[in-house]
């Protein structure tokens, strides 16, 4: 039966008018499909963890002038200063840098491997959910060592520097991770030991930490009492505000790790791109389906005389609207299917691994997003399209 | 069989407000059919035959007064509604024949019977067959005579069960053979379906038993 109300009903179909636009649906479902998956890796890799300080979290400190150096101005925040930048419209979170207040030297543990040597350093520390590394941190009286986080960098200044300077063997990570390091607290009326041990290195903070819970405990033992204001602070800002904070940075004379800020910035301008990218792909779907609509409705007022008396001999209009909805859904739900498994394919198998192969982590519920955004499509595409044949039926019938 | 019953209540078609009404006429009147009466509307052209069976089924709707079909009065009827009727009730042999030029005699057939499933293939071939166009049965409709034509179209209102058959001028290229040869299949099938007739024609009537004349 539907094979021949098709023939009725199609007899004057224009084939280049559907290739054109199946043509178009297919590149608009591809250009949506790929800026919707590539959207939701960055979003991903702006959400994960490993990202904090890079998207949207910023460590600053103040500017250190000749005025500092003399002593003229001090680099510390004041609690007001803390405030002012926590009515930031921007600003989600502020967080200060705690520090040791006493002084602070490592040296190795003999026979755990490292070298004999003793170097001053310096302790400061976080809240946890600043840490970029994933750790057990949990430091109290009874703990066996104090876990340290070192910053990447200062291995390699090691490694690269001091080592080869000083005619020091170079020390690897996994060496540092299991050996165990001696701290020398030096207060100015105590001093004491501890051990310590290296649990992680951050990529991004450039400081050694300590867990609170110790550094709290061991400035009250070895500390001075002079309460200390912090030097630096950890902001977490929302997304794309970067333009907003280099802002405030200049008028507050604030200094700040100028690759957070190029990253960031480098980070919007992808989102920016694709999001235009994604807008033109939804045009052209939508196009594309305003050009099936409008082909469909050509196809209808061709066979308007038809359709008449299709419905004089007995057939409901409502059959008639079937018969156009299932032939067009159907063409429209191959296309769907054909531009769901190539972008898949194309991500899987040459985007992934790229990115991966680069260190950049991808998400994880592609699959599912993209048969999301393709049954949506679908399902837009069938409801356009029963309004639109059912108003032009409606008009025939009249 | 519950029979069908078709009631016109002073009924005036737009198209014939402004033309003058004999006593007897239809038009203006109430008139009441009943299957299975089988009646014919013999008249010259311009009083409104074709309007009296677009009516009926339901393809006019430009008029003043009321239809009643079945005791309802198609003033309530949607487009469904006729649908239904079309398809179990009422069938109509147009005078432009509505046929689809596009497609074969037998497409043409199977389009309806596709719908009511009233006749087996085979069937059709025979009635095909017997109207004597089975050598043309896969001939695109275009490229039939206006008689052939005729012919399918009334073929294919006979596929489905109704109570009323409604046939406008439907012998107007037909030759007397043909003519005999359908009206031979007519019967069978009115009988078959212990359905009435509405017929109008331009001149003679067709060899059928007419229970009698509709005057408009």
């Amino acid at each position: 039966m539907k094979s021949l109300l098709k023939n009725i009903l199609f007899h004057s179909k224009s084939n280049t008018q559907v290739v054109l636009s199946t043509i178009g649906a297919f590149i608009g479902m591809l250009a949506l499909l790929f800026s919707v998956l590539l959207l939701n890796d960055i979003e991903s890799f702006q959400n994960s963890d490993d990202d904090l300080l890079s998207s949207n979290s910023v460590i600053i400190q103040k500017r250190v002038t000749r005025f500092t150096t003399i002593g003229l101005n001090s680099t510390e925040f004041t609690n007001e200063e803390i405030e002012e930048l926590k009515q930031k419209e921007f600003i989600e979170k502020v967080a200060a840098f705690q520090s040791a207040s006493y002084g602070v030297g490592i040296s190795e543990y003999p026979n755990d491997g490292l070298p004999s040597f003793y170097a001053d350093l310096f302790f400061q520390s976080i809240p946890d959910e600043f840490i970029d590394v994933e750790t057990n941190w949990n430091w109290n009286e009874d703990s066996e060592f104090v876990p340290i986080i070192l910053p990447r960098d200062f291995l390699m200044l090691i490694n690269y520097g001091i080592a080869e300077s000083q005619g020091m063997p170079q020390i690897s990570e996994d060496l540092l991770a299991v050996a165990r390091l001696k701290i020398h607290m030096n207060g100015k009326t105590k001093r004491g030991k501890i051990t310590g041990k290296v649990v992680g290195f951050s990529q991004k903070i450039s400081s050694v930490l300590v867990p609170e819970s110790f550094l709290n405990y061991s400035n009250n033992l070895y500390g001075s009492t002079n309460v200390k204001l912090p030097q630096r602070l950890f902001l977490k800002v929302k997304k794309g505000s970067f333009g907003q904070l280099e802002a405030l940075m200049d008028d507050m004379n604030l200094d700040i790790k100028k690759s957070a800020l190029d990253l960031s910035k480098i980070k919007t301008f992808v989102n920016v791109i694709i999001l235009v990218f994604l807008i033109f792909a939804i045009l052209i779907i939508l196009l594309s389906i305003l050009g099936f609509v409008q082909y469909i409705q050509l196809l209808l007022n061709k066979a308007k005389q038809d359709i008449i008396i299709l419905n004089r001999i007995g057939y409901k209009f409502e059959t008639l609207l079937k018969v156009m909805l299932n032939h067009f859904s159907k063409v429209f739900i191959v296309i769907s299917i054909i531009a769901s498994v190539t972008v898949l394919s194309v991500k899987f198998l040459v985007i992934n691994p790229l990115l991966q192969k680069n260190g950049i982590e991808v998400a994880n519920n592609q699959i599912g997003l993209c048969l999301i955004v393709a049954i949506t499509c679908v399902i837009g595409f069938v409801l356009l399209n029963y309004q639109s044949v059912k108003l032009t039926l409606k008009k025939i019938n009249n | 069989m519950v029979s069908m019953k078709i009631e016109f209540k002073s009924i005036i078609p737009d198209p014939l407000k402004d033309n003058e009404q004999t006593k007897h006429s239809v038009w203006g009147s109430d008139y009441k059919w009943e299957s299975p009466q089988k009646v014919v509307l013999n008249a010259v052209s311009g009083k409104g035959k074709s309007t009296f069976i677009g009516l009926l089924s339901g393809v006019r709707t430009d008029f003043e007064g009321e239809l009643i079909i079945n005791d309802i009065n198609t003033k309530q009827f949607s487009n469904k509604d006729w649908t239904e009727l079309r398809v179990n009730s009422i069938s109509t042999v147009y005078q432009d024949l509505q046929l689809f030029s596009g497609l074969t005699i037998l497409e043409n057939l199977q389009v309806k019977n596709n719908l009511t499933h009233h006749f087996t293939e085979e069937k059709l071939v025979q009635l095909i067959d017997k109207v004597g166009l089975t050598e043309h049965i896969s001939k695109k409709c275009k490229l039939l005579s206006l008689g052939q034509q005729q012919r399918v179209a009334i073929l294919r209102a006979l596929c489905q069960p109704f109570k009323a058959l409604l046939m406008d001028e439907p012998f107007s290229h037909l030759d007397t053979a043909n003519e005999a040869i359908i009206v031979e299949i007519l019967k069978t099938e009115l009988d078959k379906n212990q359905a009435g007739l509405i017929i109008t024609t331009l001149g003679d009537k067709p060899a059928i038993n007419f229970n009698n004349e509709i005057v408009i």
